[in-house]
């Protein structure tokens, strides 16, 4: 299977069969479960519960065992800027932006009073 | 032969166990399986069925815009500059830009990126790598199930919707589960395509950037890159948090992470984490309903 991926179209066959496919399949499943749901119903409000669930658990693993640079800021640092950033939001009467500014802003300074 | 027996995605459906098809879409399952779709059908831009009161007095190419903007004017940076490490980590790996820019593109999908040009850095079997893939991308069915009920029209086609399911992404969720509400139902999907499509198209500038950039970055600044997607994701959750069921799904989540990833390991931890907390808050919030109707 392993020549599939020689010849210069190799590297983009191997990201369609390692990479696309992988992610693709679950979106088109959606769009056939999705047929006939309705907004309101049970079902919708337990797989959006799921979904924030989801979401919020691939964010808690960014923060517990990230990759690359972020690696470099000591944990506290990292969750200390979570919550900064959560208290600026707060703060500005639910402000996105002032939570990225101030979270952004502490964990900058902890990763550079610790580099 | 009856029309359900004709559709091999409906004794899927059932094997798996979902049985949504079954409950509620009965035989309008066929509907997915038209033949045509023309590129119009795909992209609604054209107000071409007199619909102008429906689409709340403005064009669907109008709508198109208006997401457009929208995105341009804050979540675009924010998705762009959060992934700008895609492009370093693919270089570092030795693949090459046009890889790096096509994994955006049609991948679409921050962490599976990442995974994947990690894995091929490490040298990690394909099969293992596919797998990885494959499980940290589950999120994807219950976010797109979740969101194109809401994005649906009368007339929307098979193509739309499977377009729209591509291009389901962390930020483009989140902002368009809060921004839907107040546009008119037949406006939503011309609005979603144009803020996908300024996301996606700053995003695959920003891997580009990334590609050629790789270790310029001073350390800290690199960490405050690769930090955007988790602050700005927490405050996302909170601001979209209407119910208790939002609040409890979200802090069950990143509560019960690492209890998830000590049990069931890297591969399984976030599938079992899904489906235990988002039930948890789904089942409290069912049992806050009920004490409320029976007093």
């Amino acid at each position: 299977m392993s020549h599939w991926f020689d010849g210069p179209l190799g590297p983009y066959v191997m990201l369609l069969l390692i990479a696309f496919l992988p992610t693709e399949i679950w979106r088109v499943l959606s769009v056939f479960f999705a047929r006939g749901l309705d907004e309101s119903s049970q079902w919708v409000v337990w797989v959006r519960a799921v979904a924030t669930a989801l979401l919020a658990g691939v964010v808690a693993k960014l923060l517990l065992s990230p990759s690359g640079a972020l690696a470099s800021v000591p944990l506290f640092g990292r969750v200390g800027a979570i919550a900064i950033g959560l208290a600026a939001f707060f703060a500005f009467r639910r402000s996105i932006l002032a939570a990225i500014l101030f979270g952004e802003s502490a964990l900058i300074f902890i990763g550079w009073w610790f580099h | 032969m009856t029309d359900r027996a004709k559709c091999p995605v409906f004794f899927f459906g059932r094997a798996v166990g979902f049985g949504l098809l079954q409950n509620h879409a009965g035989s309008r399952i066929l509907a997915p399986l038209q033949p045509h779709i023309s590129l119009d059908r795909v992209l609604p831009l054209s107000a071409s069925h007199n619909d102008m009161d429906e689409l709340g007095g403005r064009s669907r190419l109008q709508w198109f815009g208006t997401g457009l903007r929208q995105a341009a004017m804050g979540p675009m940076f924010l998705v762009a500059f959060s992934l700008i490490s895609v492009g370093g980590l693919a270089r570092d790996g030795g693949s090459s830009m046009g890889v790096a820019v096509a994994s955006t593109l049609i991948v679409w999908a921050g962490p599976a990126q990442i995974v994947y040009f990690g894995s091929l850095a490490a040298h990690v079997p394909l099969a293992a790598i596919a797998l990885a893939i494959t499980l940290s991308s589950v999120r994807f069915l219950p976010m797109s199930l979740a969101l194109l009920p809401v994005l649906r029209g009368k007339r929307t086609s098979f193509g739309s919707l499977l377009l729209a399911a591509h291009l389901v992404a962390m930020t483009v969720w989140a902002e368009t589960m809060r921004r839907a509400p107040a546009i008119p139902r037949e406006a939503r999907m011309s609005f979603y395509f144009g803020f996908a499509f300024v996301c996606i198209s700053a995003t695959a500038i920003s891997t580009a950037l990334g590609y050629i950039l790789v270790g310029e970055l001073p350390a800290p600044l690199a960490a405050g890159l690769l930090f955007l997607t988790p602050v700005y994701f927490v405050a996302t959750l909170v601001r979209n948090s209407r119910r208790p069921i939002d609040y409890l799904a979200l802090i069950f989540g990143l509560g019960l992470t690492p209890i998830s990833s000590a049990l069931f390991g890297p591969n399984f931890d976030l599938l079992a984490l899904g489906l235990c907390a988002g039930t948890s808050a789904w089942f409290i919030q069912r049992q806050l309903d009920h004490r409320r109707i029976k007093p």
